[in-house]
């Protein structure tokens, strides 16, 4: 299973890879792309693109890349069927407690479409002190999937629309078990 | 005359934590902060997520690298969207310059976004320490911060302590309630098994700010109290409050003591039946 990360790094070469014409062909693009300081490097902060390699094909979104809100937009808090209570339960459920001396917080952010679907999503995983770092995958590979897996999402809309959203859920992990779910 | 104006000036924005008044650096010989603090204006009209309203505040910080502000600033955007990485990264270096400027911020968010008590409690008692106990309200206008302390507290096991300090700020006759204080007062006492002072804090909260959470609880109350009638009205009032969406909100995250539906209509289903294995007091959920 591929795990997506959030933070998008910025091009850099190392010295071994660095090559005067791939620099200049880069170079070349850029201006062919607007990647010149006048162009904004992002849309909105913590936008995430599709990937093919990371994200299910079938999933797609309603409305362009530009349009997708965040779900507190519409001023309706996290939407799901059954209300947080579902979530948590679905977690009890069916995550595994690992017996790993770890804490910290991961997030898993998505899109929710106007059908109502996940995709795209997205793990943040940090320590106690919100430095970033990987939890033993036994942990984060559950939380991902399970996330992934979850369906419930309410549409949400705005001026009568169905609209695309970014949700996430925030797993506050005590010495690997999950303590707290997020917003 | 001028000291008073700067001080009026330091104020206006300090207590809004809102854009700081540019003129303040100005009068204050600041030039460099001035022109940082007219630079960040430009984010004015743009979304907080934009890239013109994070390149305002680049360009700020590029004037003055330590125009406080601007690191708070850009870092809401990371703290909504669930970046609490680079949020903290933001707020780290707004604290390490204007600890007194930016604790009661930081310290309010990782309580509500991310329930770090333990990190919440450092950052309120720091900011009483250097505020002499002045330390404000909630970001979003909701809670003073020693109510706020008071949460962190009681979701750490220290429910006496928490008590201790509601009871004090609403002893206080400077202080004025915010609007879930009786509740949260009334379910620590709930929890710690005094259903009598319980229910008269739900009933302050029922004549402030009358919600279906304070007629949920305030059914507990009634129920380990063998009140089957009091039970039954507030649960159905409980009822009829969350369905019409008098209930506590807030878009982003959950607040304390948050009931959902499922919550009332779990309590239905008991229909009066105390539990012979009752232990001395009650709470909802662990989690």
């Amino acid at each position: 299973m591929s795990v997506g990360r959030t933070k998008e790094r910025s091009l850099s070469f190392s010295n071994k890879d660095f090559d005067m014409d791939r620099f200049f062909i880069l170079l070349f693009f850029c201006g062919l792309l607007g990647c010149s300081s006048g162009q904004p490097p992002f849309r909105w902060v913590g936008d995430i693109d599709p990937n093919p390699k990371l994200d299910n094909p079938n999933f797609l979104l309603c409305h362009s890349e530009n349009d997708v809100r965040q779900y507190f937009n519409m001023s309706k808090g996290l939407s799901f069927e059954g209300e947080k209570p579902a979530i948590i339960r679905y977690f009890e459920k069916n995550y595994k407690p690992v017996d790993v001396l770890e804490s910290g917080w991961i997030r898993v952010r998505f899109i929710v479409n106007c059908k109502g679907q996940s995709g795209r999503f997205r793990m943040l995983e940090s320590d106690e002190n919100y430095k970033e770092r990987p939890f033993d995958k036994k942990i984060s590979n559950q939380i991902f999937t399970l996330t992934t897996q979850l369906s419930g999402w309410k549409i949400l809309e705005e001026k009568s629309e169905a609209v695309d959203y970014y949700q996430y859920l925030l797993f506050k992990i005590k010495d690997g078990q999950i303590v707290k779910i997020l917003p | 005359m001028l000291k008073i104006y700067l001080f009026l000036l330091l104020i206006s924005f300090q207590t809004a934590y809102a854009q700081p008044n540019c003129n303040y650096y100005k009068l204050s010989g600041d030039q460099k902060k001035y022109e940082a603090c007219k630079a960040a204006e430009k984010r004015e009209g743009h979304y907080q997520f934009s890239w013109a309203y994070q390149k305002a505040l680049d360009e700020a910080l590029a004037i003055d690298s330590t125009f406080s502000y601007a690191y708070s600033a850009k870092s809401t955007a990371y703290l909504k969207s669930g970046d609490f990485v680079t949020w903290m990264e933001l707020m780290n270096k707004a604290v390490e310059i204007a600890p007194a400027d930016h604790l009661d911020y930081r310290g309010w968010c990782r309580f509500q976004f991310f329930r770090d008590y333990e990190g919440a409690i450092e950052d309120i008692l720091w900011l009483k320490k250097l505020n002499k106990n002045h330390i404000g309200f909630s970001v979003n206008g909701d809670y003073h911060l020693d109510v706020a302390l008071a949460l962190c507290y009681k979701a750490t096991n220290r429910t006496d302590e928490a008590i201790i300090i509601l009871e004090n700020k609403m002893k206080d006759p400077q202080f004025m309630t915010g609007l879930y204080d009786h509740l949260h007062l009334g379910v620590m006492y709930l929890e710690k098994g005094d259903y009598q002072k319980a229910s008269e804090q739900f009933k302050m909260q029922e004549q402030k700010n009358d919600l279906a959470e304070n007629r949920f609880y305030a059914a507990i109350a009634s129920r380990l109290s063998d009140d089957e009638d009091s039970y039954l009205f507030h649960l159905k009032m409980a009822k009829k409050h969350y369905l019409n969406d008098q209930k506590m909100f807030d878009p982003y995250t959950e607040h304390i003591d948050k009931i959902f539906l499922s919550d009332i209509t779990n309590e239905e289903q008991k229909n009066f039946k105390p539990d012979s294995l009752q232990t001395k007091g009650y709470v909802l959920r662990r989690q």
